[in-house]
C-alpha cells in the first residue's frame, strides 16, 4: 500500500463527512415519522370521528348523555357504553392500583436482590400474555366462579374489573416501583435514623415523596383499563344497558366498537358513532397524557 | 401540656408502648407486603397451570396443522399460526429499523429542545392510544383510504405504528446502558459520529436491545384488537392460506381464539379456544425465555462481557 496522499485523506475525509450527514438525515427522518404518525392518527380520527355531528347533525350533547343506543332509529346515545367503561375502569383502578403500589413498595424497598431478580421476569410474562388469554381465563374460570357464588349469569362489571385489575398491575407495579427508587437514600436514612420503623418511613416519608410518580403509575393504569377491548368483551356480558349493579352485564366502549364495526356499513350512522366512540377514546387518552405531563411537572 | 406532669416511669412505659405498637404495625405491614407480592407470582403460576391444564387435552398435530373449519368440529388453526408469525416478521421488518433509528437519534444525536421534546411526547401519545383505536386508524387508512382490503399488510403496518413507542424505548434504554467512556474513546481515535455508533455503540447494546425487540414480539404476537379490522377474521381455503402474498385476508391466532368465540358456529368453540390459548401462551412464554437468551448470548458475543 502507497502511503496516503493528501489529496486521498482529503477525499477519505469528504467521504466521512458526507455519510454522517446522510445517517443523521435518515435518524432524523424516523424520529420525524414518530410525529407524523401520531398527527395523521389524530387527523384522520377527528374527521371520520366528527361526521356523526357534521353529517348526520346528531348533536354531540346528545351522543354524550343519551342512554338510547339505536343508530337505526337516529339515536346513537353512548352513555352506557361510556358509563361501563368508566365503572370497570373505577373498578380495576380501586382494586389493583393500591395492590399494584404494594408489590412496587415491596420490589423497591423490602425484597432482598434474589426476589427482585426472580420477579422482574414474572412482571414481564404477565404483560406478555395477550389479552384473549386473559379473557379466556375470565370466561372459562371467573364467569362460572361468580355464577356459582352470586347467582347472576356471571357475565358483567365485577367479571370485567376483576379481570382488568388483574391487567393493569405490572404497569402500576413497574412504575411505582421506579417512583420509590427514585426518592433520594437520604431521605431514608434521616427517617431511620430518626427511630421511625420501616413501614413509618415508608407510609409518612417515602410514599408522600414519590406521590408524583404513583400518580403517574396509577393514571397510565388508568389509560391501560379503559382502552381493553378483548378481555373485556369476553366478559363483560355485551348488553347496552346502563348497569344496575356490579353484578350487572353491561358493554364499555371498545367492546361496543369491536362487537359492532363488523356489521357497520362505511358511511352509515352506526360506523360515525363507532367513530366517534374511538374519537372519545383517542381524546381519554391524550387527556390522560397530559395529566401525566402535569403530574410530573409540579415535582419538578 | 399533660406530658409535662406525667412521672418519669409513666413516660417510658408509655413510650415503651409506643415502641411496641410501632414494631407490631411495621411487623404487619411486612407481612401484607410480602403476600402482595408472592400472591402475584401465584397468580401468574396459576394463569399458567391452569392454560396448560385446559388446553394440553386439545393439542395434537392435527390441530396445530389443520385448517380451521367454517361449520363442522374439527377445526385445526395451522393457517392462524402461520399468519400470526407472518404479521409479527412483517411489523418487525417495518418497525424495528424506524424505532432503532428513531431510538439512535434521540440519544445519540438530537440535543435538548423543541424537536427532541416534540418526538418524546408523540412517543408517549402513541404509546396509551388503545390498540382497538389503532385498529379503527388501521381501517380507515388501508381498508378504505388505500383499498387493500382486509390484509396482512395493513394489519402489519397498524401494529408497526402501534408497536413503535416501546420498540424506541427500548432502543434509547439500550444505548443508554453503554458506558460513555466507550464513545470517548472512540472519538477520541478520530471516528465520526456515525462510525462511533456503529462501531462501538451499536455492538455494546446489541445485547439487551436483542432482549427488547424479542420481548415486543411477543406482545406483537398476541394482540388482537388492533387486527380484527385490519387483517380480519378469515383465512384463504386449500393452499391459498399459506400464500406469501401481504395483500390477503390473514386471521392471526389470537385473532382467531376471540372470532371463534363471539361469531363462529362451530361446535368446539370451547376446544378450539382452549388449545389456542395455550399455544398463545407457550409462545409468549418462549419469546420470553427466549428473549434472555439470545440478550445474553449476544452480549457475550459482542462485548465480551457476561
Amino acid at each position: 500500500m502507497a502511503l496516503a496522499s493528501p489529496g486521498r485523506l482529503h477525499a477519505a475525509a469528504v467521504r466521512a463527512h458526507r455519510t454522517e450527514f446522510v445517517a443523521r438525515t435518515l435518524l432524523r427522518a424516523a424520529s420525524a415519522f414518530v410525529v407524523f404518525a401520531i398527527v395523521a392518527l389524530i387527523v384522520y380520527l377527528a374527521s371520520e370521528g366528527t361526521k356523526l355531528f357534521t353529517h348526520d347533525h346528531v348533536s354531540p350533547l346528545l351522543f354524550l348523555f343519551s342512554p338510547t343506543f339505536n343508530p337505526d332509529a337516529n339515536a346513537p346515545g353512548s352513555l352506557v357504553f361510556i358509563v361501563g367503561s368508566l365503572a370497570i375502569t373505577l373498578f380495576a383502578i380501586l382494586v389493583g392500583g393500591p395492590f399494584g403500589i404494594a408489590v412496587g413498595v415491596f420490589l423497591s424497598e423490602l425484597a432482598p436482590r434474589g426476589v427482585v431478580a426472580a420477579m422482574k421476569p414474572a412482571i414481564e410474562v404477565l404483560v406478555g400474555i395477550p389479552s384473549v388469554v386473559y379473557g379466556w381465563i375470565g370466561l372459562t374460570l371467573l364467569v362460572p366462579l361468580i355464577r356459582t357464588v352470586t347467582g347472576s349469569n356471571g357475565f358483567g362489571l365485577l367479571a370485567a374489573g376483576v379481570v382488568l385489575s388483574v391487567m393493569i398491575l405490572p404497569t402500576v407495579i413497574t412504575l411505582s416501583e421506579d417512583a420509590l427508587r427514585a426518592v433520594p437514600g437520604s431521605l431514608r436514612e434521616g427517617s431511620l435514623a430518626m427511630g421511625a420503623t420501616r413501614w413509618q418511613t415508608i407510609w409518612n416519608v417515602l410514599l408522600p415523596a414519590a406521590g408524583s410518580g404513583l400518580t403517574v403509575a396509577l393514571i397510565l393504569g388508568i389509560a391501560r383499563a379503559i382502552g381493553e377491548t378483548m378481555a373485556v368483551q369476553l366478559v363483560i356480558g355485551n348488553a347496552a344497558v346502563l348497569p344496575s349493579g356490579l353484578l350487572s352485564p353491561a358493554a364499555a366502549l371498545p367492546t361496543e366498537i369491536v362487537m359492532d364495526m363488523s356489521g357497520a356499513q362505511q358511511g352509515s350512522l352506526l360506523s360515525h358513532a363507532l367513530f366517534s366512540m374511538a374519537l372519545l377514546l383517542l381524546l381519554i387518552a391524550m387527556a390522560l397524557i397530559l395529566a401525566v405531563r402535569f403530574a410530573l411537572r409540579k415535582r419538578m | 401540656m399533660s406530658e409535662a406532669t406525667l412521672s418519669l416511669e409513666a413516660v417510658r412505659a408509655r413510650s415503651a408502648r409506643g415502641v411496641r405498637a410501632r414494631r407490631a404495625a411495621d411487623r404487619l405491614a411486612t407481612g401484607l407486603l410480602w403476600t402482595a407480592a408472592i400472591s402475584v407470582v401465584l397468580l401468574l403460576a396459576f394463569f399458567v397451570g391452569y392454560i396448560f391444564y385446559l388446553g394440553v387435552g386439545a393439542i395434537s398435530w392435527q390441530f396445530l396443522t389443520a385448517p380451521p373449519s367454517e361449520v363442522s368440529a374439527g377445526g385445526g388453526i395451522g393457517p392462524e399460526i402461520y399468519n400470526s408469525f407472518y404479521i409479527l416478521i412483517l411489523t418487525l421488518i417495518f418497525t424495528a429499523p424506524i424505532a432503532i433509528s428513531a431510538g439512535i437519534y434521540l440519544q445519540e444525536y438530537a440535543k435538548p429542545g423543541a424537536f427532541r421534546s416534540l418526538v418524546q411526547f408523540s412517543a408517549e401519545s402513541l404509546a396509551t392510544v388503545p390498540s382497538i383505536v389503532m385498529g379503527l386508524f388501521g381501517l380507515l387508512v388501508f381498508v378504505y383510504y388505500f383499498g387493500w382490503h382486509f390484509s396482512a399488510l395493513g394489519g402489519a403496518l397498524t401494529l408497526t405504528i402501534l408497536n413503535l413507542p416501546a420498540l424506541m424505548r427500548v432502543s434509547q434504554e439500550a444505548l443508554a446502558s453503554v458506558p460513555s467512556t466507550l464513545r470517548e474513546a472512540s472519538m477520541a481515535l478520530g471516528a465520526t459520529k456515525w462510525t462511533t455508533i456503529t462501531r462501538a455503540v451499536l455492538p455494546s447494546a446489541v445485547g439487551p436491545l436483542t432482549t427488547g425487540i424479542v420481548l415486543i414480539a411477543g406482545r406483537i404476537f398476541g394482540e388482537t384488537a388492533a387486527l380484527i379490522y385490519t387483517a380480519g377474521v378469515s383465512v384463504a381455503a386449500g393452499k391459498g392460506a399459506y400464500d406469501l402474498s401481504p395483500f390477503r385476508p390473514a386471521e392471526t391466532l389470537a385473532v382467531h381464539v376471540w372470532y371463534t368465540h363471539a361469531e363462529s358456529v362451530v361446535p368446539d368453540v370451547a376446544r378450539i379456544g382452549n388449545g389456542s390459548a395455550l399455544v398463545l401462551l407457550a409462545m409468549v412464554l418462549l419469546f420470553n425465555v427466549g428473549a434472555r437468551i439470545v440478550g445474553r448470548f449476544l452480549t457475550i458475543r459482542f462485548t465480551g462481557k457476561a
